[in-house]
């Protein structure tokens, strides 16, 4: 039983480093970044790539693949979604072009595969990480064996929750962003640089996404398409979670990794889903706003 | 000096402001006179660049500001105090009041990073309840707090919007109080937009009267006559 559970938190723990970066760009920007997932698989690749090129472990690809992934997304933000704030529709049409781009790119080695060159690592086939040794085992817990590598995944996530509340709630970026979300007109009217603080945090959203990636890595095959699931759990959270709430973001995911993992525990994932999207219609048609909305005028 | 020259301002295609010329002296109080839904607020958007677009030149102390970002305004020392208040519910009366000192980033001095030290003076019921949330506050609470908010800019030109409308009839007076004493002791360029026009007439040293987003009549306050008023604003 407490090794379903820590399956469940592991679960939750990826899904909120996703969910987080998606929450605070639709937040501040009201921007549905559909290539948010394709930074979880930049990520992981980031994992492979420097592992089979640099020999890094896990835990030196998480810096490599925040980098490379809030680079990424900042280029994102500054290309395209600057161009098209307020414009839902097309934000949504605009960054989902740019994720079918990423797979792509990855899929054809950065288009080297046009002119026959494979490139280990990348192409379209699958990728594996193989976790250093002190991460593989188990270890028991009140009679269950619990994976290390869950544990392991849970502790980061949790550590990078704690930074981004500080990050939030205890700095002047944060309480800039946190006053674009609540009220951008007004940010601005008192000097607040709307446009400087958002692509700030888009690429930050975007590099936490990369690290989940590279968590994801060390339990699940590598592949060009393993970021499009995530968006769709990522919003599935930030919609029940509540809008704009770190709270509400931790919850919904804690919960959704929990039903996830105790219904393919006794079933299988494909029931584990519909049931993920059942208790978010539920609490939807409850609380229309999610768990945690932010009370305004 | 803040001067606008042939101002235009859209809110996507409806066209508000028509070639609005409008010079506010710097160290005095301008009330903006006119009817509900004449542009008044627009004009006070318009200066800081919250409407969708603009034609036309807007100029402080001789620096263009028409292309400008509002971030750039607020930091070129135009603070705002919009109509509504809009200050934020679940931030603290500290973080309202701390927000509108991002204005001063870039002034080449410190930060002051905190509350401004009018406030203390001016508001002493909000430095009893920093910690508190600004949703909580009456709206003339609010509306101090709002004030507080745009001191921590450290302005030079104040915009008040209707400072005193939907407030408690207790505070009015000194709310008005305040934005008297905000002129005449700490010298701030004000452009008052007021409907009650027994203050705009005691507190103003200048006048414009917008109607249907055109100036139709501006000048010292003594100028803005009963007939004016009847003209262009009593129905
Ligand atoms: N956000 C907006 N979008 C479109 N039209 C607006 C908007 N805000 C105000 N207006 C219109 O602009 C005109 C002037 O409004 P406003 O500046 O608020 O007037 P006042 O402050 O003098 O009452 C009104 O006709 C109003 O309907
Ligand atoms: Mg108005």
């Amino acid at each position: 039983m407490i090794d379903t559970i820590f399956i469940g938190l592991s679960l939750g723990s990826v899904l909120l480093l996703v969910a987080l970066g998606l929450a605070i760009t639709y937040g501040a920007m009201g921007v549905i970044n559909m290539a948010h997932g394709e930074m979880v698989m930049i990520g992981a690749y980031t994992a492979v790539l420097t592992s089979l090129y640099l020999g890094f472990g896990l835990i030196a690809a998480m810096p490599v693949a925040f980098l490379v992934t809030a680079l990424l997304g900042l280029a994102i933000e500054k290309l395209v979604v600057r161009r098209l704030y307020g414009r839902l529709l097309d934000t949504l049409l605009a960054t989902w072009g740019v994720a079918i781009l990423i797979q792509q790119a990855v899929r054809l080695s950065f288009g080297l595969a046009f002119f026959g060159i494979t490139v280990a690592g990348l192409g379209p086939g699958l990728q594996n990480v193989s976790l250093p040794e002190w991460l593989g085992g188990t270890f028991s817990l009140a009679g269950s064996q619990i994976s290390v590598y869950r544990s392991f995944i849970i502790l980061v996530s949790v550590a990078l929750a704690a930074l981004t509340w500080g990050l939030m709630y205890r700095t002047s970026f944060g309480m800039q962003l946190r006053a674009i979300m609540r009220n951008p007109q007004m940010a601005a009217a008192c000097g607040i640089d709307t446009a400087r603080i958002n692509a700030l945090a888009f690429a930050y959203g975007s590099g936490l996404a990369g690290v989940a990636g590279v968590l994801m890595a060390g339990f699940k095959t590598v592949f060009p398409d393993m970021g499009t699931p995530m968006v769709v759990d990522g919003f599935l959270v930030v919609v029940m979670g509540g809008v704009g709430s770190l709270i509400g973001s931790i919850l919904s995911s804690a919960i959704l990794g929990q039903i996830n993992g105790l219904t393919a525990a006794v079933s299988n994932d494909i029931i584990a889903r519909a049931i993920v999207f059942a208790v978010v219609i539920a609490v939807i048609i409850w609380r229309p706003k999610g768990l945690f909305s932010y009370k305004g005028r | 000096m803040l001067t606008l020259e042939k101002v235009d301002s859209f809110y996507g295609r409806s066209h508000i402001l028509h070639g609005l010329d409008l010079a506010v002296p710097g160290g005095e109080i301008t009330a903006i006179v006119g009817r509900n839904g004449t542009g008044k607020t627009t004009l006070l958007k318009t200066i800081m660049g919250l409407t969708d677009r603009i034609g036309g030149r807007i100029v402080l102390d001789g620096r263009e500001l028409s292309a400008e970002p509002t971030h750039k305004r607020a930091r070129a020392g135009i603070a705002y105090v919009p109509q509504g208040r809009q200050i934020i519910p679940d931030f603290t009366i500290r973080e309202n009041i701390v927000m509108g000192g991002f204005a001063t980033t870039g002034r080449g001095r410190p930060r002051s990073g905190g509350i401004p030290p009018l406030v203390p003076k001016l508001f002493p019921y909000l430095m009893q309840n920093l910690d508190r949330p600004g949703g909580v506050l009456s709206g003339g609470q609010q509306q101090q707090l709002a004030i507080a908010r745009a001191l921590a800019a450290e302005p030079s030109v104040l915009l008040l919007d209707e400072p005193t409308e939907g407030i408690q009839p207790n505070i009015v007076e000194e709310i008005q109080n305040i934005v008297v004493r905000l002129n005449a002791e700490e010298g701030l360029t004000i452009v008052l937009v007021e409907q009650n026009v027994a203050f705009a007439r005691s507190a103003g040293h200048h006048f414009a009267m917008l109607e249907k987003g055109r100036a139709v009549a501006s000048g010292p306050i003594a100028t803005l006559t009963d007939e004016l008023i009847h003209r262009h604003i009593a129905v």
